[in-house]
């Protein structure tokens, strides 16, 4: 009687443990994407920016009011891609990037969805040219502003070097940075003396043997302060 | 058998008959009416308040917090001046603290909540001076909480009463108020905290505040809200929060602001003063400001060394001697924070290069500090000073020869005809501490290493709160004692002196001039003169208050942080020996672990803590950026 009553007990309980199991996650995985290119308006090519130079917030209303913003780093060419994504309704703005600011569009993703972006850059830099000396590295070149009303100040611009192709506001070699000749301060509002001047930066002390990567980038005072960048440039220094 | 049945009976009853008992007050639980009738746990309970103020002292942490009962809070190099440029230390850079540590201390906001809103009701038991003296003191810790609060994160929701915690959800979640009501709110309680109390005339008590203390901390507060209305008005990051003025002030209310800042100092005028006890040497008087109890503190956080659980509270002693000089001065513990050259050229530049730029040869180290500024050498110990009878032997390497100028060896690119450092030609020595050359040690026995960072890298140790009194034997981890001057006069002069010159008239601007020369004058600088700008008077309150954790929040509410700390590297000033010469030579040079500082726009405010933001939607708009 008594062992009947213990089976019982332990089946029962067996019972309980197993009901228990069948409360799985029914939650789908990150399984979709989400892709696609920010394109500048002037060129009508993709930005040309770093990575990480702008980013895609992604906020999804389908699970919160106020959600999490989540964010997708752009690569240097313009591109923007995450493949883990929660299938769902989200609204989407490229952001915190050297663009006039964009209203937010409201996307379903679900799949593999792609989404273009179009931005209005601050500032294009043009005629960039590159003259290497012994040691050293002169570039020049010109600003033009797509739209000049309500512009934010223009900080400064800067040629930035670094060893890798990954060259830009987030990727230097600082020693180059730290050098004045490397940095235009520019400090003042857009005015047509800023469109008609052409910018001088020089870095030196370049190692010999050695092959870099530079390009210019121009910043603003918004919120952000990231970088307007033109193309990168390949230098290899001869050996001694 | 039929007994068991009657006794149960009984039993039960018995048990049943108690019942009419459980009614009585539970033993485990103290009652407002035990606490508020007896000035004794009126007392504990007050300093359960302090205990937990949010004072940024030895121990605080700026990525940690303030450490009650940490086990990490010996380390007092984690400081939040090492992320702001004043010093080099443990932080990789601004981004390892300029977010906080999701401050949310609304559970200590209702402990002086219960008090302000209960005591008044057992106000018969008492003096009504008694009682104005407690309520005042709560009204100032509820103050100087929100302050903590609103200089981290702007608006954030101003809760005045006890709020119920079996109210329905939706009551508890209170939302956002705007940074304006903030600091109106602010004021108020500071207003009402000195109406309440009586003036202590002389006998100023320690370790808690007076009357006079708060308007001394008004001015402060006021003083944030006027620059961050003028300042932040410019200089912000857009978003939801900011457009709804949740963070960020009307610039329209900047004057309002300062003017209630000025009041605010001018009132604490009489009460307080700069302490000249030691007075004629200026540098000894500047040591012992933070050393000997004078009419300059304002409020003080103390600390003992009788506590048996040294970790258990914020009343166990703290490590300043042991963590922030040279272990050969010291019993135990490590440096890692150590005052940049850009801090110290503040007070203008020091004589190490000739009129025809080559490095000024030096004797003996010691000699560099001949003609500074007595406050500059009571703040920083300088290569070649002494502490506690051993000296601050500080050299970067040897040079066989040096010949040229200073400037090329600025960068620290070590590519000078000077700089050989391999072959056959060696000229340039550089190793750690045990290397050798020519039976000459390389480097000095405080630094300068590259090799960990527990030996100086810029120079320069902190003097500041050092207790050259105590033998070195005395100075290892939890062993000091020294109080924490968490507001004192100067800065309420600095206060009214920003203030004063943001209000602009000619009368303000005079009044400005006489604050800052009698700080000068104590520090034994130079005077300002009729010419001076309100940069005169920022670079002023950096170095008086340096290393008090004040320059980070400065440059945040000035909105200049993000100019300051652009990819910025500090400087250092490194002490070579020149072994043909037998002198010394001083090279400005960058700081060897060449660590980065850059600040982000959006880190004028820091993101509210993300489990709040769960709790609570009405704390939604975040912070803008995040």
């Amino acid at each position: 009687m008594n062992k009947l009553l213990i089976k019982g007990i332990i089946g029962a309980g067996f019972l309980f443990l197993v009901a228990s199991c069948t409360k799985t996650d029914n939650i789908a995985g990150p399984d979709s994407a989400f892709q696609g290119n920010i394109i500048d308006s002037v060129t009508g090519k993709n930005l040309v920016t770093e990575t990480g130079g702008v980013q895609i917030e992604l906020k999804q209303l389908s699970w919160s009011a106020n959600p999490d913003p989540y964010y997708i780093p752009s690569k240097p060419d313009g591109t923007f891609e995450d493949t883990r994504i929660f299938s769902g309704h989200y609204s989407v703005i490229p952001t915190q990037g050297a663009f006039w600011p964009v209203d937010s569009i409201l996307k379903d993703i679900k799949g593999a969805t792609s989404q273009n972006f179009t931005v209005v850059p601050y500032l294009e830099i043009t005629n960039v040219t590159h003259t290497q000396n012994a040691d050293s590295l002169v570039m020049t070149f010109q600003l033009q502003a797509p739209r000049t009303n309500g512009l934010p100040q223009i900080i400064d611009a800067t040629e930035f070097v670094n060893n890798t192709p990954f060259v830009g506001g987030g990727a230097f070699i600082q020693s180059f940075y730290n050098e004045s000749s490397a940095t235009v301060s520019i400090n003042s509002n857009w005015s047509s003396a800023i469109g008609t001047t052409t910018y001088r930066t020089v870095v030196h002390n370049l190692q010999p043997g050695w092959t870099y990567y530079a390009r210019i980038g121009v910043r603003l005072n918004d919120s952000y302060k990231k970088y307007d960048l033109s193309d990168i440039v390949q230098v290899a220094m001869p050996t001694k | 058998m039929k007994s068991i049945k009657y006794i149960t009976v009984i039993l039960a009853a018995s048990i049943l008959g108690a019942c009419h008992k459980l009614d009585t007050p539970p033993l485990g639980v103290i009652s407002d009416e035990q606490v508020f009738t007896n000035a004794n746990a009126i007392q504990a309970y007050m300093a359960d308040i302090y205990t937990n103020l949010p004072i940024e002292d030895f121990v605080y942490e700026p990525n940690s917090g303030f450490l009650t009962g940490n086990g990490g809070r010996w380390q007092n190099f984690y400081h939040t001046d090492a992320i702001d440029g004043e010093m080099v230390g443990p932080y990789g850079g601004t981004g390892d603290a300029a977010q906080g540590f999701g401050f949310w201390p609304y559970d200590k906001i209702r402990v002086i909540n219960v008090l302000i809103n209960k005591l008044p009701a057992y106000a018969s038991n008492f003096t009504p001076s008694q009682v104005n003296e407690w309520l005042g003191e709560a009204y100032f810790c509820r103050a100087y909480t929100y302050f903590a609060l609103v200089k981290r994160y702007g608006g954030v929701p101003i809760v005045r009463t006890v709020i119920d915690p079996n109210a329905s959800v939706a009551s508890l979640q209170v939302p956002r108020d705007k940074e304006e009501d903030v600091y109106n709110f602010i004021a108020s309680d500071f207003d009402s905290a000195f109406a309440l109390m009586t003036d202590p005339g002389s006998n100023i008590p320690q370790g808690s505040a007076s009357k006079y203390a708060a308007p001394a901390y008004k001015s402060r507060a006021m003083l944030y809200a006027g620059t961050i209305a003028k300042y932040g008005a410019a200089n912000y990051v857009a978003g939801d929060a900011q457009a709804k003025g949740i963070v960020g002030i009307p610039s329209a209310d900047a004057s309002k602001f300062f003017q209630e800042a000025y009041d605010a100092a001018k009132l604490v005028e009489g009460h307080f003063s700069l302490y000249t006890g030691g007075y004629p040497d200026k540098q000894q008087n500047y040591v012992d400001i933070f050393l000997k109890p004078n009419k300059e503190d304002i409020f003080l956080r103390q600390y003992t060394q009788s506590d048996p659980n040294q970790n258990g509270d914020n009343a166990g002693p703290h490590s300043w001697d042991a963590t922030m000089t040279c272990r050969i001065m010291t019993a135990d513990g490590l440096s890692r924070a150590y005052p940049s050259e850009d801090f110290v050229e503040r007070f203008g530049p020091l004589p190490v290069v000739n009129p025809d730029g080559t490095p000024t040869r030096f004797t003996n180290r010691a000699d560099l500090m001949n003609g500074l500024e007595p406050r500059l050498l009571a703040t920083v110990y300088f290569p070649g000073a002494t502490l506690r009878g051993i000296n601050f032997d500080v050299q970067r390497g040897i040079y066989k020869t040096f010949a040229g100028s200073a400037a090329q060896e600025l960068n620290n690119s070590l590519t000078s005809p000077n700089d050989v450092q391999t072959g056959s030609n060696v000229n340039l020595y550089l190793g750690d501490i045990n290397a050798v050359a020519n039976g000459l040690n390389v480097i000095g026995r405080a630094g300068v290493s590259t090799n960990g960072d527990d030996l100086t890298r810029t120079g320069f140790y902190v003097r500041k709160y050092i207790d050259y009194n105590k033998p070195a034997s005395a100075c290892g981890l939890y062993q000091s004692t020294q109080s924490y001057i968490d507001m004192r006069y100067a800065e309420v002069l600095l206060n009214r002196a920003e203030a004063a010159m943001e209000l602009g008239t000619g009368a303000m601007q005079a009044d400005a001039l006489s604050d800052i020369n009698q700080v000068r004058d104590r520090a034994g600088a130079v005077p300002a003169t009729v010419s001076m700008t309100i940069d005169t008077i920022r670079n002023e309150r950096c170095k008086e208050l340096a290393f008090e954790h004040q320059y980070w929040w400065d440059i945040r509410r000035w909105r200049t942080a993000d100019q300051v700390l652009n990819n910025r590297n500090m400087y250092a000033l490194l002490p070579y020996f020149i072994s043909s010469e037998s002198k010394y030579i001083f090279l400005k040079q960058l700081e060897p672990f060449k660590r980065t500082y850059n600040f982000q726009k959006l880190w004028y405010y820091e993101p509210l803590p993300g489990g709040e933001l769960g709790k609570n939607p009405n704390l939604f708009p975040n912070n803008p950026g995040y």
